[in-house]
């Protein structure tokens, strides 16, 4: 019998692979080459920088990989919210300050003064307002 | 079906896994051997992978720990030493109520994170064997041999008083100053 022991069906795989490379490549890309100063807050660079000064380690943040932890509260709607850890009205100033200088404005709460620079901070607060 | 006919499927069933098998080897091996695969620690994980990564993690903590037996953690200057240790060679990392870590410990992936949870998350023995032998792969070192035996349980009676601590309470305990970075 002379049938191709390999119908065309089984050269699909191949194809297959392909695709799942292209997607594992888009998960995979980097987005920290570019470090400006006094830039408008960025979205994308907010995310980048929270997963860098680890808020991520004690919060939930909706759209970056993390555990299931609340040592912090989850930041899950936190643009929506009208109070910042129930003690500044939620502005994007008073979350520059809150962020930058925990312990000045709450001595008592866990959370660290991380060292977080201006234009991080500015980047961050745009993706935390984004959390709506 | 006839028996040739049952030949041929079983045939046909052998080569195509087989093709598969090949397939994604010689695929696998593709991927690696292009560097395709980011390996930055700014690249974050996909969140099923994480997920698996962590829950591998617990379990395998839970089942190499699940022998050891605790001695009693209560004493106050068990505790105490314990503290002086945290702050000598954990908070550098895990940073402490108040206190951050040192910047080696937040630029981690993946992250060391903080240990005020600790004594939630695990049993005194399983976070003694975590700071004895570390966690792979993971930038958490084993202190083995850089503690004794002693020091190894003296961390682990201070860790189940971390949740309690405000930041005053650590400073004043080990004496860290908490300063501004």
């Amino acid at each position: 019998m002379n049938r191709p022991l390999c119908p065309s069906w089984l050269r699909r795989p191949d194809r297959l692979l392909a695709i799942g490379g292209i997607f594992l490549l888009a998960a995979c890309s980097n987005d920290s080459a570019v470090k400006p100063v006094n830039a408008p807050g960025d979205l994308d660079r907010g995310r980048m920088a929270l997963t860098q000064y680890a808020c991520h380690s004690c919060h939930v943040i909706p759209g970056i990989t993390g555990s299931q932890i609340f040592v912090g509260p989850s930041l899950e709607g936190m643009g929506s919210r009208p109070m910042i850890a129930g003690k500044l009205i939620n502005s994007p100033e008073n979350m520059m300050r809150w962020i930058r200088y925990t312990q000045e404005v709450d001595p008592d709460n866990l959370m660290p003064d991380m060292g977080v620079s201006e234009q991080h901070a500015r980047d961050m607060v745009a993706y935390l307002e984004s959390l709506k | 079906m006839s028996p040739s006919e049952r030949t041929l499927v079983i045939k046909t069933v052998a080569i195509t896994l087989l093709v598969l098998a090949l397939g994604g080897v010689a695929g696998g091996i593709a991927f690696l051997m292009g560097g395709y695969y980011n390996i930055s620690a700014t690249s974050q994980h996909i969140p099923v992978v994480y997920q698996v990564l962590t829950k591998g993690l617990e379990q395998s903590v839970r089942f190499h720990a699940r022998d050891i037996k605790a001695p009693p953690l209560k004493d106050k200057g068990m505790v105490q030493r314990g503290a002086q240790i945290y702050q000598t060679s954990c908070v550098q990392c895990h940073g402490a109520p108040g206190i951050a870590p040192q910047g080696i410990g937040m630029g981690m992936q993946p992250v060391p994170g903080p240990l005020v949870d600790a004594n939630r998350k695990w049993e005194a023995q399983e976070l003694y064997w975590i700071v004895r032998h570390g966690i792979k792969m993971t930038g958490m070192p084993a202190w083995e041999y850089r503690m004794s035996e002693e020091q190894l349980w003296e961390t682990v009676a201070f860790m189940q008083h971390l949740p309690d601590m405000k930041p005053a309470d650590y400073r004043a305990m080990t004496g860290a100053t908490g300063a501004k970075r």
